[in-house]
């Protein structure tokens, strides 16, 4: 009863990566012993101290609380994963599907869907699911910005796909993910038919392509602690080449929306957008079709056995463990992993123990509980906290609610915060996981992602975003409408006469306790200024001098 | 690290107190090359480069209208070609009397090159040297990295970095070498309107970076007597331990450094008649006429403007898509150019495209696939306008050109393209190598197309 949601992994031999030939010792790799030596079920005294939870809960979930903190020191880190893997996906699709759709603009249900997003993110049992879960849709990504705009239902059943296979075995995500129909209009394979020659139409690359470039291996070849791979020359080793993507566009043909008469005849229905395209044979391509590895898939296959062999073609490249350890470990933990802390991973996903590779579940726990994760904290460990994770941790650790329940008063995030549920500008999610900012960043050969957004423009306007969602979205907030998602501000308005003790409630909530000097001196120099009885202004500006720190914006 | 940054702020002091905002904090040793000077520049210049994110379908943008060459274009692109009878026509002053239209959703590009004030420079695209289809196919020049691929064939425009891992753009480098030149700029002289891009970034200055409709303030920072500015700058200016804490405190320093200067100067901007588009392109560019119009204010010298626009990577629905994105781009360069000239700067300002690659010119059934040279636009009084520079290719599939499926080799470098903007704006012959690394590679260090 560990995994209730496992998809049926299938279990791949790690053997049959030696067909790939020429990795360095990913073969031979001795697996790492499960690192941290935490108890696993029986609820002895833990010894994790809070700012200690904090920091795992920040990279396990959508924001420390102090009730998640407790259940973590209650039972440790690994017993706290194995409950996480119990509990159900929190899911968006009924309830979006519960909305009569609009008449005029479907793209109106969108709003929905991001409200539901925000229900479970703050809300969710599944804290664990639906971290990982947006780690994954910043890794293989769909947007509502784009055609999928008029696709709501299909986005939101691609973030459940996200939420319900994110902990399964990377081998069925793969497949999910290929034959969504959100992925399929996102990257054009939806459509996608045999060439014609004399039309000089050819199969549309674009999935291809960016399967490969952004969701399983990259562009050149890694070593198992995710550095490239070097030629003779010091040159890195392209993954593969042009023929190579052409092949695989052969084989994403002749998939569209089930059920329809014919390929081209397919059209979108809120049911069809939400169930796994389906093969239309006559517009497949039968030939034999170049892939990795030098392998050719035969023709005259079906195009279900072409996509299952060439997805198998993918996954058993032996970049995919270190890669997708190094983008999940960006995502949840690290901007800047050691090549040893990505071997560890990667080590993880290439065996799970049981001689099963790509079991998520496994990677995350050891992304989680990897020495580099638990370990004390240096300069360059941690990464930054992007801004909607920045808000989300807020409005759980104070009870963000709407009078009618609801977030849909929030449906551009991207607009304040510059990123939102699903909305990227492109596929290449709103940050590059290379970017380095110029500076002290750079200069010292690290990266920090999520700096690509914190523009002077950006930050700004998160900045003031805060001010709202603290000054003038709180409980005692008087005239908002039902919508109006307000911060429960109660606990800070009763001691708020004592600045001293609102300080370090606050601080206790957001930073677990630990603040610099500086900014528990500034905000109870800023408190003061508030009359005493003015509780509301001094609770407010308690929580946003706290939102709007620089040692909030890290995630340690 | 605090007390190297206050050496630096000292030494700064020198240069121009509103210049140090845009300077990078940097180790002290590096901070030898700032001394000794530069003469000012006296006169006004900017660049504005719209990105076309996506890879624009260039060869659809500027197509041949005689007919061979027509037939040829048609043959390739078959269902997406756009008809003969549709094309613009524009009439180029080039001698070799070739014939070219412009895409029907752009009349106001096909006005603007009638009127001598817009050019093409055909078939440009990231090279690191002149390169044949004998010496691709045998691997026998070097190549730019993972050619077809978005990300990094945007990042060699913007870097023009080939096969190096160097992390500036060439409008960052340009900052960089004029940096001195500069020093009493109360802006930095990139400026984004889109985001952080790496055509802007330096080693030595920093972009500053606002929204499409301008700069924002920070709200409720007057408040408690302006106290609550100050107390913010105090917990930003704190010294923290995680270089994340410190790389997220130097944007919001820059931030609120900015803010009221920036704000305060666009307030005071000419009320222009010009109109323009509401796209979010329009928008940007209204916003960069805004800013020009203050730049005395701000005693701006150079300015390198970023905008952009998206939804270029049409491997569905082209010809759907295709005429509203080119049209938006026509529409708006056209009110752009109007406004310069309105603001009296049309000699000052040039506006130039830049986009990911050009597209295959063969169809993967309703859309086009990522390919390599393509077209690209540049406009203002300054452009040695109806002409078309660079090398026009042939659109045959399998010409001498093509490596596959219509992916053409560019006949001219994007480093010749920028090393000819870079000169205009004032970059010394001596320096141009410092902008387009691999400007040595090609006879020809300046395509014309600027006077």
């Amino acid at each position: 009863m560990r995994i209730t949601i496992s998809g049926g992994a299938i279990a791949i031999v790690a053997v049959a990566l030696a067909a790939c030939g020429g990795s360095s010792g990913g073969d031979s790799a001795t697996p790492v012993a499960a690192p941290t030596p935490s108890p696993t079920s029986t609820p002895i005294v833990t010894g994790i101290t809070k700012p200690e939870a904090f920091r795992f809960l920040n990279q396990a979930t959508m924001g420390a609380t102090q009730a998640e903190a407790d259940r973590v020191i209650a039972i440790g880190y690994e017993a706290w994963l194995d409950e996480q893997l119990t509990r159900p996906a929190s899911l968006g699709l009924p309830h979006v599907q519960s909305i009569a759709p609009p008449t005029q603009n479907i793209q109106d249900l969108h709003r929905d869907r991001v409200d539901v997003w925000f229900r479970n993110a703050i809300n969710g049992g599944d804290q664990l699911r639906q971290r990982v879960a947006f780690a994954l849709s910043e890794i293989m990504v769909v947007s509502q910005v784009g055609a999928l705009g008029n696709l709501p239902y299909a986005v939101t059943s691609y973030q459940d796909l996200l939420v319900t296979r994110g902990l399964g075995n990377f081998r069925d995500l793969l497949d999910a993910v290929t034959l969504h129909p959100a992925m399929g209009v996102y990257l054009s394979m939806l459509g996608n038919q045999k060439p014609n020659a004399q039309l000089n139409i050819r199969p549309d690359e674009n999935y291809a392509r960016e399967l490969m470039q952004l969701f399983t291996i990259g562009l050149v070849e890694l070593n198992l602690d995710g550095t490239p791979r070097l030629d003779a020359m010091g040159q890195p080793i392209p993954t593969y080449s042009q023929p190579v993507i052409e092949g695989f566009a052969h084989v994403y043909t002749g998939w569209t929306y089930a059920g329809a008469p014919s390929l081209p005849q397919a059209r979108p229905t809120a049911q069809n957008q939400v169930v796994p395209m389906q093969l239309y044979a006559s517009y497949h391509d039968t030939g034999p079709k170049l892939v990795l590895a030098g392998v050719t898939i035969p023709g005259g296959q079906s195009g279900t056995q072409d996509l299952a062999a060439a997805l198998d073609n993918i996954f058993a490249h032996p970049n995919v463990g270190p890669f997708i350890a190094q983008r999940l470990i960006q995502r949840l933990t690290a901007s800047n992993p050691s090549p040893a802390y990505v071997s560890r991973v990667a080590t993880r996903f290439n065996d799970n123990g049981r001689g099963v590779r790509g079991d998520l579940a496994v990677v995350v726990k050891a992304i989680l509980l990897d020495p580099e994760a638990r370990g004390a904290a240096t300069a360059s460990t941690g990464k930054v906290k992007e801004p909607l994770l920045r808000l989300t941790q807020l409005w759980r650790a104070y009870g963000a609610r709407a009078a009618d329940g609801s977030f849909r008063a929030f449906a551009t995030p991207s607009a304040s915060l510059g990123q939102g549920p699903l909305q990227a500008n492109s596929v290449f999610n709103f940050f590059a996981p290379d970017f380095a900012p110029p500076g002290e960043i750079r200069n010292a050969g690290l990266v920090a992602p999520e700096l690509e957004i914190a523009t002077e423009y950006q930050n700004t306007q998160v900045t003031n975003a805060f001010r709202a969602y603290t000054f003038n979205r709180n409980s005692r907030s008087a005239g908002l409408s039902a919508d109006a998602i307000v911060i429960d501000i109660e606990a800070e308005a009763a001691v708020a006469a004592d600045g001293a003790a609102l300080v370090s409630l606050v601080v206790d909530k957001l930073l677990a306790g630990q603040a610099s000097p500086t900014l528990r001196s500034e905000m109870l120099n800023l408190v003061g200024r508030y009359a005493a009885t003015d509780a509301p202004n001094r609770a407010a500006q308690a929580i946003y001098s706290v939102v709007t720190s620089p040692e909030y914006a890290l995630q340690p | 690290m605090s007390e190297e940054r206050m050496k630096r702020r000292e030494l700064l002091a020198l240069a121009g107190p509103t210049a140090a905002a845009f300077l990078l904090a940097r180790p002290y040793d590096a901070i030898g090359q700032m001394v000794g000077g530069s003469a000012p520049f006296n006169d006004y210049r900017a660049l504005v480069c719209v990105f076309l994110f996506g890879g624009n379908d260039s060869f659809n943008m500027l197509v041949p209208r005689s007919a061979a060459e027509y037939g040829a274009y048609a043959a390739s692109r078959a269902g997406l070609a756009v008809a003969q009878a549709d094309l613009l026509p524009i009439d180029a002053l080039n001698p070799d009397g070739a014939l070219y239209g412009v895409h029907p959703s752009m009349p106001h590009l096909q006005q603007l090159f009638a009127q001598e004030s817009a050019a093409f420079v055909a078939n440009v695209g990231p090279l690191i040297a002149p390169t044949s289809k004998a010496q691709y196919v045998a691997k026998s020049v070097p190549l730019p990295p993972q050619l077809f691929s978005h990300n990094d064939q945007q990042g060699q425009w913007h870097s023009l970095r080939g096969g190096t891992l160097s992390d500036t753009g060439w409008a960052g480098r340009m900052a960089d070498l004029i940096r001195l030149n500069v020093a009493s700029q109360q802006l930095a002289t990139n400026i984004s309107l889109a985001g952080n891009s790496l055509f802007q970034s330096g080693d030595e200055t920093v972009a500053y970076t606002m929204g499409a409709t301008g700069p924002l303030s920070f709200q409720g920072f007057t408040g408690l007597g302006g106290e609550q500015r100050r107390a913010f700058e105090r917990i930003i200016n704190a010294s923290y331990d995680s270089v994340y804490a410190r790389g997220y405190a130097e944007v919001q320093r820059r931030a609120v450094d900015a803010a009221d200067r920036v704000t305060t100067a666009i307030a005071q901007a000419q009320t222009l008649a010009t109109q323009f588009p509401t796209s979010p392109l329009g928008q940007q560019l209204q916003t960069v006429a805004r800013l020009i119009s203050v730049r005395d204010r701000l005693a701006m010298k150079r300015q390198v403007f970023f905008v952009s626009t998206g939804g270029f990577d049409s491997h569905d629905d082209q010809l759907v898509n295709q005429p509203t994105l080119l049209g938006n781009v026509s529409t708006c360069l056209q009110a752009f150019y109007d406004a310069t000239v309105e603001l009296g700067v049309a000699q000052s300002v040039t506006t130039f495209t830049q986009s990911d690659f050009g597209r295959t010119l063969t169809s993967n059934g309703d859309g086009t696939d990522h390919a390599w040279g393509g077209v690209q636009i540049v406009v203002g009084q300054s452009v040695r306008g109806r002409r078309v520079f660079g090398q026009y290719p042939s659109l045959a599939l399998n010409g001498p050109e093509d490596v596959g499926g219509g992916r053409l080799i560019p006949g001219v470098s994007a480093d010749q393209y920028a090393a000819t903007l870079a000169r205009w704006f004032g970059i010394a012959e001596a320096d141009l190598a410092g902008v387009a690394p691999h400007i040595g590679n090609f006879a020809e260090r300046d395509l014309g197309f600027l006077t």
